[in-house]
């Protein structure tokens, strides 16, 4: 038994992942700080198909040609394919895997991944939709028409790459960051969240009835934290089937599109201060680009404010997973009067989320702390973001290899879904506008100055 | 649920679908709510997605007058009362 348990540590997806994620970590974190090599992965630079753009705007293009065309691009590429090719063909293989098998199929899928991250750098459809959309697309695409062939199977591991892609990511929470805006931040960010999840579990359990736990709270904490990231965290925690994912993901990108030209122009014909609109924006627009992007729209104090929030609400995402998986491992699917034992929560914990805790109590309180953590910390953070990446464009393409549209259709259940969607989102408006007024208006405490 | 709501709620979540996409490729199709100073959009799903990230989000305009301490301490005292109400809610 004991053995067992051991052997858990270097043979379970669960372990595994923590330890690729490390590996991943540390290697990055040599390359940055002794700067002997160039550890980033391979990522395309913005390209257009040919729209109209400002010259602005066309500054940071680059030919999809001319980077084709560059030896460095190659380098890189082949750098990346190495480094997650050998960590997970070594995972697999552990995991009982057949390396002869899985390999070709990881080449097929590692393909495929850089046709999603070629569509995704577009100058359009990288400012919309980008990767996770495109992952989806291009997988469902071949596995409704032609079929995912079987050859490729072996390596259609979602879950590992996930895992691994959320303890990379842990890195990059910084616990710090709690305190940047002070009691008005905590305020926005930490007291409405939470009162949203809850809000959506009981309206989407004990009114709309969804019998599927998992995609309840996975479309609450998406749509009350920061929409896809929090969405991966939250719905590997609970063990939410693929579809549940890609339904959660795929709203919360389609409203966030909405949110973010929309919401500045109610705030703006509101004529809500600059300070308060950034809050509101920061606290109810999901993914982090779309609050920036919304907040300039009404200025730099609002675009500061509007940043300061959703920081706060990014560290969330670590710590709501933590209790998700908790409350799923004790409470859902437990019998009346049942009582699940320490060693039985352990079991079904999943192990991932210790190392992305792990990751960030290393970035937060050993690395930040260190003379010029700070930059050092950003730019791990900045080569660390590829590989993230990378892992979730993997395990995204695969979701789409898994997925039949029939089946998305069916998890719809009549639009119950989409309905928790706007109504969590619009107790989320209403929640955070009401603390925001609370705490930034000047009716109650002092308004911060932003400088 | 009554067939007459089922249906309702079905028409009303498919007349929203289109409604919604449609907009959505509209905004795309004539790029509204870009920034020309942002090399980014709503794509950048977490920070760590933003170009150049540093230049946004490590940025210290506010300097909190309380003690670190006390905002772990509000932190975790605030999740640990939610985290009951949650426990209350599933149980009832």
């Amino acid at each position: 038994m004991k053995q067992s348990k051991v052997a858990n540590l270097y043979k379970s997806e669960d372990w595994l992942s923590v330890w690729i994620g490390f590996i991943v970590i540390a290697v990055a974190c040599i390359a940055v700080a002794t700067g002997a090599f160039d550890f980033s992965a391979m990522n395309f630079k913005t390209w257009t198909l040919g729209e109209s753009l400002t010259e602005a705007q066309s500054a940071k293009i680059v030919p999809l040609g001319q980077q084709l065309a560059s030896g460095a691009f190659w380098i890189k590429t082949l750098v990346t394919f190495g480094v997650l090719g050998l960590l997970f063909t070594i995972g697999a293989k552990l995991t009982g895997e057949k390396v002869r098998k899985f390999l070709p199929a990881f080449v097929g899928v590692f393909l495929l991944s850089i046709v999603v991250r070629m569509i995704s750098a577009e100058f359009t459809l990288n400012r919309y939709l980008e990767w996770a959309f495109w992952a989806l697309i291009v997988g469902m695409l071949i596995s409704n028409t032609i079929g995912t062939p079987k050859w490729l199977k072996p390596a259609v591991r979602t879950e590992f790459y996930i895992k691994t892609g959320l303890v990379i990511m842990g890195f990059s929470v910084l616990f710090s960051n709690i305190a940047k805006f002070g009691l008005y931040g905590l305020g926005i960010a930490w007291l409405v969240t939470p009162v949203v999840i809850l809000f959506m579990w009981w309206f989407g359990t004990k009114v709309l009835k969804i019998d599927n736990k998992p995609l309840v709270i996975t479309m609450a904490s998406a749509t009350s934290v920061c929409g896809t990231s929090a969405a991966i965290a939250t719905g590997a925690a609970s063990k939410c089937k693929k579809d549940d994912l890609t339904m959660t993901i795929s709203i919360s990108i389609i409203f966030t599109v909405l949110m973010m030209v929309f919401e500045p122009i109610i705030i703006k014909a509101c004529g809500m201060s600059p300070i308060m609109g950034g809050a509101l924006i920061g606290g109810t627009v999901d993914s982090t680009g779309a609050v920036a992007v919304a907040g300039s729209v009404l200025g730099g104090e609002a675009e500061k404010a509007a940043v300061l929030v959703k920081m706060i609400q990014n560290i969330l995402i670590g710590f709501i997973a933590f209790f998700v998986a908790v409350f799923f491992a004790t409470s859902v699917g437990r019998k009346e009067g049942e009582k699940v034992g320490a060693g039985e929560i352990w079991n079904r914990f999943p192990k991932f989320i210790l190392g992305f805790f792990v990751a960030s109590l290393i970035a937060s309180f050993v690395i930040l702390p260190l003379d010029g953590g700070k930059e050092l910390v950003s730019g791990i953070n900045k080569v660390l973001g590829q590989y993230k990446n990378w892992c979730f464009v993997l395990a995204f393409t695969c979701i789409g290899l898994d997925t039949n549209f029939k089946d998305i259709i069916h998890q719809m259940k009549g639009g119950k879904p989409l309905i928790l969607y706007v109504v969590g989102q619009v107790f989320n408006i209403l929640l955070t506008f009401l603390a925001v007024w609370l705490l930034l208006s000047g009716a109650l405490f002092e308004v911060p100055v932003l400088d | 649920m009554k067939p007459l709501v089922k249906h309702i709620l079905r028409v009303t979540a498919i007349v929203l679908v289109a409604v919604i996409l449609g907009l959505v490729v509209w905004i795309m199709l004539n790029r509204i709510g870009l920034s020309d100073s942002l090399d980014f959009g709503a794509g950048a799903y977490y920070y760590a997605d933003i170009p150049e990230f540093d230049k946004i989000v490590n940025w210290d305009g506010y300097t909190a007058r309380l003690p670190y301490w006390v905002y772990l301490v509000l932190f975790f005292a605030w999740g640990f009362i939610v985290w009951k109400l949650w426990k209350w809610i599933d149980r009832k």
